[in-house]
């Protein structure tokens, strides 16, 4: 990765009149911790880092930013935000085109061809030596562990996050720029972690679930981590009409989990976050990519690749499939 | 703040069609316990005035806001129970009823779960009804035309009506000519009188009437909108002869290379036409049409020298240039006449119709004793081996009617009649001739039928009771195989003739007409009119009315008089010059609008679009409901992820309650 | 013999069609179980597909949508986003393990009062089969 060009252009960016400011990563408090950037002038594109640290999904940060309220007598801030964006990443933001969440012109994109990324808690688990003042760099087939104890080269395979190894889309397919060679896309491993439910009998499924859901501290992290969860009102939130109750007990986290993957379907581009940011670490991304796979396989529609694309779920074709139907 | 809910429920017995298998009382004390419930009452009738009075009377004594009717289904009396409500003053949407009889007595039998069903329904309906609110129902503008699908006695009747009443009719046939079916027919039962020339007045009186447009060789090709603001595309098919220049004279078709090669459709294929026709010498309009199949010329672009019809038409009335031309228009209502298909006796092999010539169907029979037919009006048959004036002749009733094999359970209505009617014009051209008729049943059930199947009794036809098994030929005589089932005599009669008494099947295209309309069928496969009893000649579509038999079998006086009540219903909107907008459409709850459109996407009648508002200082765009358009489907509102769509009166928070109360968890 | 389970079942049906389907069952006095209890909407499009799973939170044993058949909706798409709707939600209560028997779905025309019985007595076979959905119940809050 040529970290000084992607400094040099995003300093370019930032200093542009109708940029507001341009979001990125840099290194977080701690060891593998990577945390989001805003930078509002060039000087601070020096902190400004691309490494397999760099999971999070910015894209989520552009409907997040709460629109004040504009004082009477001025006009609201009209200028672009830009963003970095990995392949992933910018499904999101293709997605959220389709849902006009932002508008094209509010955004500049900055493409950034990725090889994967860690799965940083897999790599503190496996390297808890290292953890402390850590780096991780791309190395070809490996990822890079540069520390204080010199460089250790470890096995791409070993610590590559989940969604990564199910990536179908490397390469960012929207964006003003890239940086960086287009990487090639590699074999995908089937979704085990779906097919491995799948596989289980109706009771076992909801077993495992059961187990699942009955951690959830409803935190909602998964929803706001969500780039394409972005209600200003979310539903589940509501008391008139009440959907799902606040208490947190097995039925309701159910409820939320249930109303929450549904409502992605056929929307959701697998970046993984919620998942990622669950702190009862329930696997939510398999409840996702099953409903994308199903979208996928039967109806042949993969979310965040056409800004220009139909809604899936605003949408429908006469030979849809309903071999469920009596 | 809204005023606290104060209900009143009314558990309707309907006589004994609920109360006796619902307990009634129970039920009523059980809504008396439910929260907000002011009043509870059960009563014979609750539809009736006495029973109406009784809510009106609550709502004023009691001051009442909200209604629940546990009845018959909503679909029968939810309009009787709102106009009550709004009489004495109070929003007709405070109502909700549960459907306990439909739903409820009649389905079920077992007492307990029946009384315990309706408990649960009136407390759903009791949850709703807290939370509906007070709509206004909005008018817009009607287009004061009609559209009239076919032009068979039902469509020009219909036609006629409306136009008499001062309104623009435009009236498609897709035929070359208007008349339909009974300008097939010779004469009419029970009166004999002849069908051409009571019928043929009435074809002139539609072409020429100022308020009426005739597209005759047209067919519907695209509806929209709704009631009162129908947009109607119609293709007017190419003659390929300027109707402005023919003056029907017939040359070309006397001239035509193909003269008389072809089948006439009008003479059921019993006479010839050339490439270039005249259904019939009656036809309206009286223009010539070109067979675009079946001419020389328009299927292998050359006809000798140069196609004789050109060389033999002095007005120079024949265009070969000419092509298929769209018409668009705007109509208020729509009335759908277009009429039946007569049952294919090749669907019924053993008997014979495509082996013997002289097996023929009644319609066949129509055109062979008419004397504007092919023969002139004499009855003559092959046989197979030469023409002969048929002297026993067998009519064989309910061929593809009343008969589960061939899919048709229903009685097509006129076949005994007709029958009847032949046999008699058959004695009466041919005195000395033995007729025999083999039926399941007589169904003389109209004005003077009865009168009538006497009087040919009378003449000696013999009536047989049996269903023919078989027919087959012996020597040059057709015989017919059956058991007399009053005697139980089996049977084998020998004839020159045998009439097939077909029934009345739906159109083969009716399908084109159900997807342009949105008609449903009922399972006989007819148009299903709104309701069997008391709307008849209305649709599941509003502004779209039916006349004659594409909504079951019917004879002509039937036909007409259910015609003059869809041109007297379709003339509702077009004489009031407005049509009431359903209030219970959907509305836009800005404030969590995020304006993505997927509403707008999923609306089908473009009713959604997206406005930008100013939110707080921010340009914003949010979803916009144009309340004349919206049909108050909802479909928009499921789709919503914020839920920022609502059809009035099914919101979420009308339909959760709902949900809760049928669960059962409180 | 223990007595049989009786489920609860809350159908969603369109007004025009399988409303109407289910009135002429009335009419034709077609008899079927009394364990299924109707909620009329105006469209099967109204079905929001978290109704399904609100009423097997809220008591409901089963849940049986049924609308008109394709091509033959009264407002012409509505059944076809149902049918996209309602097809991810079962695959969705499939793959969290809610037993496939508490979900049906249906198209039933209004002329089709006998097929409304098959329907029901169908949903009424799959819910009895599954059991109480006690598991998902919601919580009563017991202050």
């Amino acid at each position: 990765m040529d970290l000084d060009k992607l400094r040099k252009t995003a300093a370019e960016i930032v200093s542009r009149d109708d940029v507001k400011y341009l979001l990125g990563w840099r290194r977080g408090t701690f060891g593998y911790r990577v945390a989001p950037y805003f930078i509002e002038d060039a000087a601070g594109v020096d902190e400004l880092i691309f490494s397999p640290l760099c999971i999070s999904n910015l894209a989520t940060y552009l409907t997040l930013v709460e629109k004040l309220p504009v004082p009477r007598g001025q006009e609201p801030d009209q200028r672009k935000v830009a963003l970095l964006v990995k392949g992933c990443d910018s499904r999101a933001v293709a997605q959220l085109l389709v849902e006009k969440g932002i508008k094209r012109e509010e955004v500049v994109v900055i493409g950034l061809p990725c090889p994967g990324m860690v799965d940083r808690e897999l790599l503190a688990e496996k390297y808890p030596e290292t953890e402390a003042a850590a780096e991780v760099k791309w190395d070809g087939e490996d990822f890079l562990l540069v520390g204080e104890g010199g460089e250790t080269a470890i096995p791409r395979t070993e610590v590559l996050a989940e969604k990564c190894r199910l990536c179908r889309h490397p390469n960012p397919v929207i964006s003003d720029l890239t940086i960086g060679e287009p990487v090639e896309p590699w074999a995908t491993a089937d979704d085990s972690g779906v097919a491995e439910i799948e596989a289980k009998e109706t009771a076992e499924r909801w077993a495992y679930w059961e187990e699942q859901f009955s951690k959830c501290i409803r935190c909602y992290s998964c929803r706001n981590a969500c780039p394409l969860c972005y209600c200003e009102d979310c539903i589940l939130d509501r008391l008139d009409p009440t959907w799902v109750n606040r208490a947190v007990n097995f039925s309701e986290n159910t409820a939320f989990h249930l109303a929450r993957a549904f409502h992605l379907a056929g929307r959701c581009i697998e970046c993984g976050e919620c998942e990622r940011v669950c702190p009862a670490g329930i696997p939510l991304g398999k409840l996702n990519r099953k409903l994308a796979r199903t979208v996928r396989e039967e109806y042949g529609f993969e979310p965040g690749l056409d800004p220009e694309a139909e809604p899936f779920q605003a949408g429908y074709k006469p030979d849809d499939p309903e071999e469920f139907i009596l | 703040m809204t005023e606290k809910p104060k209900l009143g429920v009314y558990i309707c017995h309907c006589g004994i069609n609920i109360a006796a298998t619902v307990d009634v009382e129970e039920v009523t004390e059980y809504a008396q316990s439910l929260p907000n419930v002011v009043v509870a009452r059960n009563y014979s009738y609750m539809c009736s005035d006495p029973g109406q009075l009784l809510i009106k009377n609550d709502i004023k004594e009691h001051g009442l806001n909200r209604v629940v009717v546990a009845s018959c289904s909503p679909r029968m009396h939810e309009p009787t129970f709102r106009k009550a409500l709004q009489e004495v003053g109070l929003n007709p949407y405070y109502l909700e009823m549960a459907n306990i009889r439909e739903q409820g007595s009649w389905v079920h039998e077992d007492r307990e779960a029946a009384t315990a069903k309706a408990k649960t329904l009136v407390a759903a309906a009791v949850a709703k009804v807290r939370l509906l609110e007070p709509l206004t129902s909005r008018e817009v503008d009607a287009e004061p035309a009609a559209l009239v699908i076919g032009a068979g006695i039902a469509g020009i009747q219909a036609a006629l009506d409306i136009a008499d009443a001062g309104f623009k009719v435009y009236l498609v046939e897709k035929s070359p000519s208007v008349g339909g079916r009974m300008a097939q027919l010779d004469k009419t039962f029970p009166t004999l009188d002849c069908s051409a020339c009571i019928l043929t007045p009435k074809m002139v009186d539609a072409a020429n009437h100022p308020n009426i447009e005739l597209l005759a060789y047209s067919e519907v090709e695209e509806v929209g909108g709704f009631v009162g603001n129908f947009d109607v595309k119609v293709r007017k098919k190419a003659r390929y002869v300027d109707v402005s220049k023919c003056t029907g004279c017939g040359d070309c078709a006397k001239e035509c290379r193909l003269a008389n090669r072809f089948p006439n459709e009008f003479d059921e294929g019993l006479g010839k036409r050339s490439a270039i026709y005249l259904p019939f010498p009656q036809a309206v309009p009286a223009k010539y049409t070109i067979d675009p199949e079946k001419c020389l010329f328009l299927t292998r672009g050359r006809c000798g020298k140069s196609p004789k019809c050109v060389d033999a038409c002095r007005a120079e009335a024949i265009d070969f240039e000419q092509k298929d031309e769209i018409v668009t228009f705007k109509v208020g209502a729509i009335v759908v006449a277009t009429g039946f298909d007569v049952f294919d006796p090749a669907k019924k092999p053993e008997y014979g119709y495509t082996d013997y010539p002289n097996v023929i169907t009644g319609l066949e029979m129509e055109r062979l004793v008419s004397a504007s037919g092919p023969t002139g009006g004499d009855i003559v048959v092959h046989n197979g081996e030469e023409e002969i004036t048929p002297k026993e002749i067998a009519f064989i009733q309910c061929v593809g009617s009343r008969d589960q094999s061939v899919g048709n359970e229903y009685c097509s209505r006129v076949c005994c009649m007709y029958t009847a009617k032949q046999a008699h014009l058959i004695k009466d051209k041919i005195p000395d001739a033995t007729v025999k008729v083999y039926y399941m049943d007589v169904r003389a059930f109209g004005k003077g039928f009865e009168e009538f199947y006497d009087r040919v009794r009378r003449e000696g036809i013999r009536y047989v009771r049996g269903n023919p098994s078989e027919i087959f030929k012996r020597g040059n005589k057709l015989v017919v195989k059956v058991e007399d089932t009053l005697t139980a005599t089996p049977l084998e009669d020998e004839f020159d003739l045998v009439v097939l008494a077909v029934g009345l099947e739906p159109r083969s295209d009716d399908r084109k007409i159900i997807d342009l309309l949105r008609l449903s069928q009922s399972p006989d496969r007819f148009f299903l009119e709104a309701h069997p009893k008391l709307r008849p000649v209305d649709t599941a579509s509003d502004g779209v009315f039916l006349a004659g038999c594409c909504q079951g079998p019917k004879d002509i006086p039937d036909t007409v008089a259910q015609a003059k009540g869809a041109a007297a219903s379709a003339l509702i909107p077009l004489a009031r010059g407005k049509v009431a907008i359903d209030a219970q459409v959907a509305e836009v709850i800005e404030d969590t609008c995020r304006g993505c459109g997927f509403c707008v996407s999923i609306c089908p009648y473009t009713a959604i679009e997206l406005v930008t508002i100013n939110r707080m200082g921010h340009s914003v765009e949010v979803a916009r409901v144009n309340e004349a358009l919206c049909k108050g489907c909802g479909s928009c509102s499921a789709g919503c992820l914020s839920n920022s769509i609502q059809p009035r009166s099914f919101r979420d928070r009308q339909i959760l309650p709902q949900i809760a109360a049928l669960g059962g968890i409180r | 013999m223990s007595e049989q389970f009786e489920p609860n079942i809350v159908a969603f049906l369109c007004n025009w069609c399988s409303y109407a389907g289910a009135d002429l069952a009335g009419t034709s006095r077609i008899q079927y179980p009394a364990n299924i209890k109707i909620i009329r909407v105006m469209c099967s499009g109204r079905v929001n597909p978290l109704y399904v799973v609100n009423a097997l939170q809220q008591g409901a044993d089963g849940v049986l949508v049924s609308g008109c058949h394709p091509g033959d909706c009264h407002y012409m798409e509505g059944n076809f986003y149902a049918r996209r709707r309602l097809k991810l939600l079962k695959e969705l209560l499939e793959f969290t393990g809610v037993d496939p028997r508490r979900f049906n779905m249906s198209w039933v025309s209004a002329s089709e009062g006998h097929k409304w019985k098959e329907v029901v007595e169908k949903a009424v076979e799959d819910a009895r089969a599954a059991g109480p959905f006690d598991q998902f119940r919601r919580r009563q809050i017991g202050w």
